[in-house]
């Protein structure tokens, strides 16, 4: 079944291994949606995430802050999620207090499998299907998942908890989150990798585990990829000079410097070609670019050239 | 790397994808050429450095590698290399398995849901990594043992995990929020637990009451085994405070990984870890020459290129890259051999190819050598090895 491309699906989460770029992607996609004129919001899951270092402001956790026109950010938080919905559930609030302030509560929701996963989606469920006026409060919701294993934990939460908690409120407010993180035309993933073996093979598994699952996978991101000005040709010339004894030394540095830039750029591909051949999908391609600091226009020329990449458009299989 | 010989530990720690596994790889194989026996403990190694170091897919026990391999890679080695991959839920089975009072009791956990949860969860890898450490050097196999730890986003993470752990299982408020259950009637805070029941009956009605009944199983399980697990995360805390051990922190050239080595050094000397050195690894070395390639189109020409103009420009411009990025790599070196001030660094070049391979791994070790200098004082001068070796407690 042909699945709406990546830019028409209201929830997208992005996921990777820890230091591949998924912070950058996030705010890059999220750059881009938000100028095509969708009202989006970044959430960042994970504590300490460097958007703050993109944009020149840290997500609050308590309300949606508005970085650039029709872009806002969150910070979202798993105790404050908890607190949040205890003063749901409960509606007392000194009773709500009490919990929070309880070490023995937080110590029984750290050990509670997938509890405090389950509470960060649930908020993040939350804000995907708030209505205000009869409208959708957001257009668009970017996801700024943790590192591979947490980030799958968070997608799985709904799932797990389904399953562990049997019936009662808990487990149908799960079912209806869980509709919402599988429907290919709400929700989409987007894996990020650089191009190194580990990022790779660490994304190839991720996808595989969460077309297992039925989780919608929209398409890859290779990040930081090196490109090559050389032709295919080129590379013999070049060698032909370096070999050459009439070079001197600065045009043999310059040869030398050109064939690494040629090695580099082919050492990329070969990992580009490995991440789309292992997670079946179409890989967007984004350059590193020398500053993403706020003001440094990094995160906007990495949002034009990602917005534009034909991956973000098809129809990845799911 | 002269201050580790005779060490019985090397710890290799740092942020997240700057060469931990790969230097802790490298040191093992340099330690091992030298004479002696050497075990390396890698955590989720690239699947072509694993088989190159012959660590098969699964299990977690140690496997020699070919010493002909490391001959063919132009190294002599005198001393035998060993090497394995951390699997955190075994070593945690083990360890379960050596503190357990019986058999039941051993089953009782293994089989508990929070247990399964808690071991499989990101802070157990840290603490099984320091576990696994110990295991092999109690197991008297080895001269030294050489340790690579999990990816973090906070490379401090590792020092905390075991006594994280080890308070987690110990439960204290768990115990009173459970009541008799999981044995808090001992300590006899009625108050507090009165107000536990009301939390309890919340959670219960958030998670169900199974969940309940395995966290207090599980720490139910773990009385009367909670002074034996304390007493293990004591000794692997001494071991690597000991002067047999010596820390060793990898950064890359850049501003976010080098602030993390600088912190986490920081912290390492502040509470009396043995310091070793920081690597700085993937450092693009300077090109050899300083000139503009003036003459390159002629030559080029003279080699055939249709369009040696073009090409020549692209090349030179491709010569003014590697050169701004061996400056700021080389400011970027400076910069934290002057945070640090003082410790020797060791510089290991960016390689064209991944050194995931035995003669990849050479070079890394080779760089490694001896030569751990210090290029904020005086380049070439060797700073006696313990200069950085701090007294411990
Ligand atoms: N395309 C790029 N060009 C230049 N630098 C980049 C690019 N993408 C990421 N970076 C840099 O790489 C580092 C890691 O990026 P980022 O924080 O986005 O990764 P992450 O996957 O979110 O990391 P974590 O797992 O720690 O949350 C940052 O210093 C960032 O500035
Ligand atoms: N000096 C070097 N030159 C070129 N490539 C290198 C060098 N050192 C390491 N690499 C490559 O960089 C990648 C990351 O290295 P490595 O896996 O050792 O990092 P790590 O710190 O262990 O990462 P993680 O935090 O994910 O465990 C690997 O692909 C490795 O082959
Ligand atoms: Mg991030
Ligand atoms: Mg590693």
């Amino acid at each position: 079944m042909p699945s709406p491309p990546l830019t028409d699906r209201r929830l997208v989460f992005v996921l990777g291994k820890g230091g591949v770029g998924k912070t950058t992607v996030a705010a890059a996609l999220a750059l881009g949606l938000a100028d095509r004129g969708h009202r989006t919001l970044l959430i960042e899951v994970a504590a300490e995430t460097r958007t703050a270092a993109v944009f020149g402001t840290a997500p609050p956790v308590d309300a949606p802050v508005e970085l650039r026109p029709g872009l806002f950010a969150l910070s979202v938080d798993a105790e404050q999620a908890m607190q949040e919905y205890l003063s749901i559930q409960l509606k007392v609030r000194p009773l709500v207090e009490m919990m929070s302030r309880s070490r023995a509560f937080h110590q029984v929701t750290q050990a509670a499998p997938g509890l405090a996963e389950l509470v960060t989606l649930g908020k993040i469920w939350d804000l995907a299907t708030a209505v205000r006026d009869g409208r959708p409060v957001w257009d668009r919701l970017v996801v700024d998942a943790p590192a591979t294993g947490h980030g799958l934990a968070l997608l799985q939460a709904a799932a797990s908890m389904r399953d562990l908690a049997g019936s009662g409120p808990i487990s149908d407010q799960a079912d209806a989150i869980e509709r919402v993180v599988r429907h290919p035309e709400a929700t989409g993933v987007v894996v990020v990798a650089i191009p190194e073996e580990l990022a790779v093979t660490e994304a190839a598994e991720a996808v595989a585990l969460m077309r297992e699952r039925g989780v919608p996978v929209a398409c890859a991101v290779a990040n930081a990829v090196r490109t090559s000005p050389f032709g295919p040709g080129d590379a013999d010339v070049l060698r032909t000079v370096l070999g050459d004894p009439a070079a001197g030394p600065a045009e043999r540095a310059a040869a030398g410097a050109a064939l690494a830039t040629v090695d580099g750029a082919a050492h990329d591909a070969r990992e580009v070609r490995a991440l789309g051949d292992g997670c079946a999908l179409p890989v967007a391609m984004l350059p590193a670019v020398p500053d993403l600091a706020p003001g440094s226009g990094g995160v906007e020329h990495l949002s034009a050239t990602l917005m534009a990449d034909p991956a973000l458009g098809g129809t990845g299989a799911s | 790397m002269a201050m580790l010989r005779g060490r019985r530990v090397v710890v290799v720690a740092g942020a997240g994808g700057v060469g931990k596994t790969t230097v802790s790889a490298a040191l093992g194989l340099g330690l091992a050429a030298a004479g002696a026996r050497v075990a390396v403990v890698t955590i989720d190694p690239a699947r072509r450095l694993a088989t190159a170091l012959g660590i098969p897919g699964l299990g977690d026990e140690p496997h020699r590698v070919d010493p002909a391999v490391v001959e063919a890679a132009g190294m002599r080695m005198a001393g035998t290399l060993d090497a394995l991959q951390l699997d955190p839920r075994a070593t945690f089975d083990r360890l379960i398995a050596r503190e357990a009072p019986d058999d039941a009791a051993r089953d009782r956990i293994l089989r508990n849901r929070v247990y399964r949860h808690l071991s499989g969860a990101a802070g157990a890898q840290e603490f099984m990594a320091v576990e696994r450490l110990h295991e092999l050097v109690d197991s008297g196999a080895y001269d030294v043992v050489v340790l690579d730890t999990p990816p973090a986003r906070n490379a401090l993470d590792f020092l905390d995990a075991p006594e994280r752990m080890t308070r987690f299982v110990e439960g204290r408020g768990l115990r009173l929020l459970l009541g008799p259950r999981a044995g808090a009637g001992r300590t006899g805070w009625r108050a507090l637990q009165a107000g536990g029941h009301m939390v309890m009956s919340v959670v219960e009605r958030l998670t169900g009451a199974q969940l309940l009944t395995d966290i207090s199983e599980f720490l139910q399980s773990f009385d009367g085994m909670y002074q034996g697990f304390s007493n293990r995360a004591a000794a692997v805390h001494d071991l690597l405070a000991s002067d047999s051990t010596r820390f060793v922190v990898v950064t890359g050239p850049r501003p976010e990984p080098a602030s993390e080595a600088v912190a986490l050094w920081r912290r390492l000397a502040d509470e009396h870890y043995p310091l070793g050195a920081v690597v700085v690894n993937r450092v693009h070395p300077a090109p050899g020459a300083t000139g503009t390639p003036d003459g390159l189109a002629g030559l080029l020409r003279h080699a055939g290129a249709p369009d040696p103009e073009g090409l020549a420009s692209r090349a030179a411009a491709a010569l003014e890259a590697a050169q701004a990025r061996a400056a700021a790599d080389a400011h970027e070196v400076g910069a934290l051999s002057h945070a640090l001030s003082g410790p020797p660094l060791a510089i290991v070049p960016a390689l064209a190819e991944d050194p995931v391979e035995v003669a990849g791994l050479a070079q890394v070790t080779r760089a490694l050598g001896d030569d751990a200098r210090d290029p904020g004082r005086d380049a070439g001068a060797a700073p006696p090895p313990d200069q950085a070796r701090r007294q411990t407690t």
